[in-house]
């Protein structure tokens, strides 16, 4: 099973899971989820299957000796005779149980380097051997890995985290932490859940009901059309620019087609899956985290990132950014700053060096090359620009009198977010760094739109039918971001209307999978962006 | 509380903050702001404010950055 958005997952798997769960009884229910997951994760990964035990059980009873940590401590403090004693138990007691969960998140985030990165590793430090003039050289390391190893790793370090942090009470019920670090739903391309918001839920065994059931496969055809209508679609064109281009005497018109038609393929694929795991995850009853929310109506990459892979951006908000903003020596940098920079500038020496680490991590968790390390430089460079610019520019709209509110003003900063977004997933989905700046070089320097107008564009793979049809569903996406903006919940509105109107809408975006879908001959079904993740 | 609202107004003066209940929803305070809040508010109050504290509950308004404050002290 490569993909979720396949005949083997919608037609095959999922349906035997929801009728074997609705058949046995409540107390059973959890368990063929578990089964379900393991079964899944078993196909997908065969023996490797192994790294995520080792991940599930070492957190397991982590935390478990956490706990009993925690109540040791609050045991021995009463026999303590004053405050200084007091706390020089809770020292010791929490000197062994740090020890504990940083033993724990290295080893696992250990694994997750070695198994992901150690041959990027290895092949850059050949290159440097290579520069010094040593024939000598490393084998390069070949690892297979778990299927979701990058997703499940930072559960398990956001569920050690909590309980070390007492967020949340360490799980007595192995299966139901399995349950959580194995949702197969998730386990492929998120979102990244936390324990504390979808644990109890996966385990309570609640059975399917009618709302749950028709909201899941709506949600589901709606995500299999993005992905089928038009990411499949735009990926033949995608292909013959990025990995042809070099062939082909391509104009900077046709790069930046190339980028925004990969922008919108990216987008409709990982979001179009995320609807199908949300839908399924709402057919059994479990609210998966919303991963998205309307990227496009961003006015800045930072509002961007908090629209974009939501659930990856909240961990390392609080999983990096804060823990290093909030370390002593950047609280003293902050405060020291703040006499010396001032208000606005203050916080920027502590913030600029933790949005670093975060884009550090951000760049090697989309893959082991330059391009992602440069994709995350290119947001880590925007971001911290934004940070310094905007007291000035604060400043100078309100001399100028100019109202940011004002609608023009807003499209224009929509735009100029969404092509600097553009711009970077080139980086992004170029073959290496090398290749990226190549790119980016023709953008800038040959830029032109002759090929929109003689033609050139309808002879890459798709015509105008199918740029017809890519439009269309990119309109029917906007109209309906367009309503969440204004708070209104398109499939509570599609809810209140008549149960004819319901299902026409239903059959209708199947009939359009059906006669617009980009299968058969001439097209090639994308591959999930995160599926090896 | 006054001093926590002189503090706050130091490092945003655009909110009131007798009344404002929504000082993260409605992004008053950003992360920014939240840096020099936290690194002020324990220079001030001699507190510690570990990262499971920074949450939007606890820093929505003064009275409930106010309440984790007291409790912060007592422990």
């Amino acid at each position: 099973m490569s993909s979720y958005i396949s005949i083997t997952y919608l037609l095959v798997f999922l349906p035997i899971v929801a009728l074997v769960f609705t058949l046995v009884p409540r107390k059973a229910k959890p368990f063929i989820l578990l089964a379900a997951s393991l079964v899944f994760m078993y196909l997908c990964s065969h023996y490797w299957i192994v790294y995520w035990v080792f991940t599930t059980v070492s957190i397991f009873v982590s935390a478990l000796l956490i706990e009993k940590s925690k109540k040791k401590c609050k045991e021995a403090l009463p026999a303590a005779e004053n405050k200084e004693q007091k706390k020089a138990i809770k020292k010791s007691f929490a000197r062994k149980q740090l020890l504990l969960v940083t033993l724990i998140i290295v080893a696992n985030i250990g694994l997750l380097a070695v198994l992901r990165y150690s041959q990027f590793f290895v092949a850059n430090f050949n290159k440097i051997l290579q520069v010094c003039g040593t024939d000598f050289q490393l084998a390069l390391p070949k690892f297979a890995a778990c299927i979701g190893i990058s997703f499940y790793t930072l559960q398990a370090v956001s569920y050690i985290h909590d309980v070390y942090k007492d967020k949340i009470q360490a799980d007595h019920n192995f299966g139901r932490l399995a349950l959580y670090m194995s949702f197969f739903p998730i386990i492929m391309e998120g979102p990244i859940c936390r324990y504390g918001d979808t644990a109890q839920k996966l385990w309570s065994g609640d059975r399917i009901t009618y709302k749950n059931f028709t909201f899941g496969m709506q949600r589901m055809a709606f995500g299999i059309l993005k992905k089928v209508v038009v990411a499949d679609r735009l990926n033949v064109i995608v292909t013959s620019i990025f990995r042809e281009y070099q062939y082909c005497d391509y104009d900077g018109g046709i790069i930046f087609l190339g980028a925004v038609l990969y922008t919108i393929e990216l987008y409709m694929e990982f979001s179009g899956t995320i609807d199908v795991v949300i839908g399924s995850g709402e057919i059994f009853g479990v609210t998966i985290p919303e991963n998205f929310r309307q990227p496009f109506f961003s006015k800045s990459i930072t509002e961007f990132w908090q629209r974009w892979h939501i659930t990856l951006g909240t961990w390392f908000k609080d999983y990096i950014f804060y823990p290093v903003t909030m370390s002593k020596p950047m609280k003293k940098l902050t405060k020291n700053a703040r006499k010396k920079l001032g208000r606005n500038y203050g916080p920027m020496p502590a913030s600029i060096f933790a949005f670093g680490c975060v884009w550090l991590c951000n760049g090697l968790w989309h893959g082991a090359g330059w391009e992602f390390l440069f994709f995350g430089f290119y947001h880590f460079v925007l971001i911290s620009l934004g940070s310094l610019i905007l007291p000035v520019s604060t400043k100078l709209f309100e001399k100028w009198h100019i109202d940011r509110n004002k609608l023009p003003y807003r499209i224009f900063t929509i735009l100029r977010t969404a092509i600097l977004v553009c711009i970077g997933e080139m980086f992004f989905n170029s073959r290496g760094l090398t290749e990226g700046m190549k790119m980016f070089k023709v953008l800038v320097t040959q830029f032109t739109l002759k090929s929109f107008f003689n033609g050139a564009i309808f002879t890459m793979g798709i015509d105008r039918f199918d740029y017809i049809v890519v439009l269309a569903v990119v309109l029917l996406v906007f109209a309906i971001g367009l309503m969440k903006e204004k708070g209104i919940s398109p499939r509570e509105w599609i809810a209140q209307r008549h149960v004819v109107i319901r299902w026409s809408i239903f059959f209708a975006m199947i009939l359009i999978i059906v006669i617009f879908g980009a299968y058969g001959t001439g097209y090639i079904p994308i591959d999930p962006i995160y599926a090896n993740f | 509380m006054d001093r926590l609202i002189e503090i706050l107004e130091d490092i945003q003066p655009d909110a009131d903050y007798e009344t404002c209940t929504t000082l993260i929803d409605d992004h008053i305070l950003g992360s920014l702001q939240i840096i020099s809040l936290v690194a002020e508010i324990e220079d001030e109050f001699d507190i510690t404010i570990p990262t499971v504290e920074i949450k939007p509950e606890n820093f929505n308004s003064a009275k409930s950055l106010m309440a984790m404050i007291e409790r912060l002290e007592d422990e």
